[in-house]
């Protein structure tokens, strides 16, 4: 079975995000970039299946500056098989970049695409349903796990209270919000490897894509506003008394209660 | 300026976001209110039937649920339209919309102008819903039936999910991290939450060590909520958990370290044992609501 997993290049979830001096963009000198996380738990997704049955071909792709070659080599020491990038500087419409996607998809045909279910830059979620879209793909949202089963797999999505179990006969898209194991961490002979592969680019106008999707204008940023000096209590054995003035509280001062 | 809000149901009711959405609305301009008839969510079938009942629209409005996202994306992409998710306001400005919504795990507030025609998601709780709005009239539309490359198997339950409410729509909830110590503590975390009336949610830490399910984690890589009521016990406060309960309307966190970052967006913190505190404040919670 071939995957194609697509990711972005974020801001690592660790980093603590400002807003740049233009007031609409985030500063981002001296920021790591990472892999967004939910694109790693859908390499893992991808691994798990190649560590089940070694014929299996995980490839990855990015849309993205050339930095976004980082993201992935990082993915190659993982264990993915090859790699490609779409040269785009600058921001592209989501719609954009499902059909930037969508052109690498028909060019490498993969049985299953895997995208996480959304950047953890913009949180759109945009790309993954609309290059499922673009390719008159079924897609399955939420995934959290993937089973082969004969000619199908089986795509396990998190809903409430459990799991909807839906059987799709590839090609299809997964939009993957978590692997049961974390991440796996790049081996020492993987990142070895990784640094002698080559990655291939491309351009937009060599996959016949010309950007024109509706953009969206970020017109300010600003962080979220900062909470308040809260009231600290100190047990001192005193739970009880504690609990109730609390509770008085949330009831006259706060009413939420 | 013509709306469409798409409702979602669940369990024969509409969600609690719906009827927020479709109130709202109102205000914008003529508004049609419309469900897709069936009980199953399918991304292809769905997306091209709200697809085809949105031209001529200049707005689609959808919850900001897991399927209304998925939904509205591929909506979106269908009409070729643009779309922005999550959003915690709309606001119409000629010839577009201006949202407001979170970026960067709700690490940034950001306001977007959005170009019309446009589906936009928006978030539970987003809009109050007024006490005097009427229930929406909803028209039902079809979808055809699920594709064949993709087929409805079966039901997976989570061993402890149920019959709470939902995370992401509940007005309290209580969490809980590693100073709960083990899985046997947490019917001290549901005693709380029923007196409270409340959901239950988890740390990255609880999720991980597999004591709660993941639907239940609480922060980045998991659900993001803005309850009036957000209890942390024994949570220490990671950058990733609190981007996704900071915008609470109440804060209320114990735990056991003074320094933990947790007691830095609580409204009220108590530093001390959460095993001592927390029957304490489920007995003074069911006292002051005259429920025990």
């Amino acid at each position: 079975m071939r995957f194609l997993v697509c990711l972005k290049q974020v801001p690592d979830s660790t980093v603590r995000v400002k807003v740049g001096s233009d007031g609409r963009s985030i500063a981002t000198d001296g920021i790591t970039w990472s892999i967004s996380p939910y694109d790693e738990y859908a390499i893992e997704l991808a691994l798990e299946r190649k560590d089940a049955d070694p014929s299996t071909v995980v490839s990855v792709v990015a849309v993205g500056a050339a930095r976004t070659k980082d993201a992935l080599r990082q993915a190659l020491a993982m264990g993915c098989d090859d790699a490609t990038l779409v040269v785009a500087e600058g921001d592209l419409a989501g719609l954009d970049v499902a059909k930037a996607l969508a052109a690498v998809v028909r060019e490498m045909k993969p049985d299953v695409v895997l995208c996480g279910k959304q950047a953890s830059d913009d949180d759109q979620g945009l790309v993954g349903p609309a290059l499922a879209e673009a390719l008159g793909w079924p897609h399955v949202g939420m995934l959290t796990k993937l089973v082969p089963a004969g000619s199908c797999v089986e795509m396990w999505r998190e809903v409430e209270g459990g799991h909807e179990v839906w059987n799709a006969t590839p090609p299809v898209v997964g939009l993957v919000h978590k692997s049961e194991k974390e991440p796996r961490y790049p081996s020492l002979p993987g990142i070895m490897k990784a640094k002698k592969k080559e990655i291939p680019e491309k351009d937009l106008a060599s996959l016949g894509v010309t950007p024109g999707a509706p953009r969206l204008e970020i017109l300010a940023m600003e962080p979220p506003p900062q909470r308040g000096q809260g009231r600290i209590f100190k047990l001192d054995g005193d739970a009880k008394g504690v609990a109730e003035q609390i509770a008085k509280a949330l009831h006259e001062e706060a009413k939420v209660l | 300026m013509k709306i469409l809000v798409v409702a979602e149901r669940k369990d024969g009711e509409l969600r609690r976001v719906s009827s927020e959405i479709a109130a709202k609305a109102q205000g914008f301009g003529d508004v049609e209110v419309v469900a897709v008839k069936g009980d199953r969510y399918l991304p292809m079938a769905w997306s091209a039937a709200v697809a085809e009942k949105a031209r001529g629209a200049d707005l689609v409005l959808v919850g900001a649920t897991l399927g209304g996202r998925d939904l509205g994306a591929r909506a979106a992409a269908k009409l070729g339209w643009a779309y922005a998710a999550d959003c915690t306001d709309v606001t119409p400005a000629d010839g577009a919309v201006e949202v407001r919504r979170p970026m960067y795990a709700g690490k940034i507030r950001a306001v977007v102008k959005v170009p019309l025609p446009a589906v936009v998601s928006v978030r539970a709780g987003a809009w109050t819903l007024p006490a005097s709005a009427p229930a929406p009239g909803v028209n039902e539309i079809a979808a055809a039936a699920s594709d064949e490359r993709l087929r409805y198997g079966r039901f997976e339950a989570t061993a402890s999910g149920g019959s709470r409410v939902s995370l992401a729509e509940a007005r309290a909830v209580v969490s809980a991290g590693r100073g709960l110590k083990g899985p046997e503590n947490w019917k001290l975390v549901e005693e709380l939450a029923d007196a409270l009336g409340a959901a239950t949610g988890a740390s990255r830490a609880v999720t991980d060590a597999g004591w709660r399910p993941n639907e239940e984690q609480v922060g980045q890589t998991g659900k993001t909520v803005t309850p009036d009521l957000y209890v942390a016990l024994g949570i220490s406060g990671a950058i990733q958990h609190l981007a996704g309960m900071t915008s609470s309307k109440v804060i209320v966190a114990v735990n056991k370290d003074p320094d933990a970052d947790i007691f830095k967006v609580a409204d009220y913190g108590v530093v001390g044992d959460l095993f001592e505190f927390v029957p304490a404040f489920t007995e003074a919670v069911k006292k002051v609501k005259g429920s025990g």
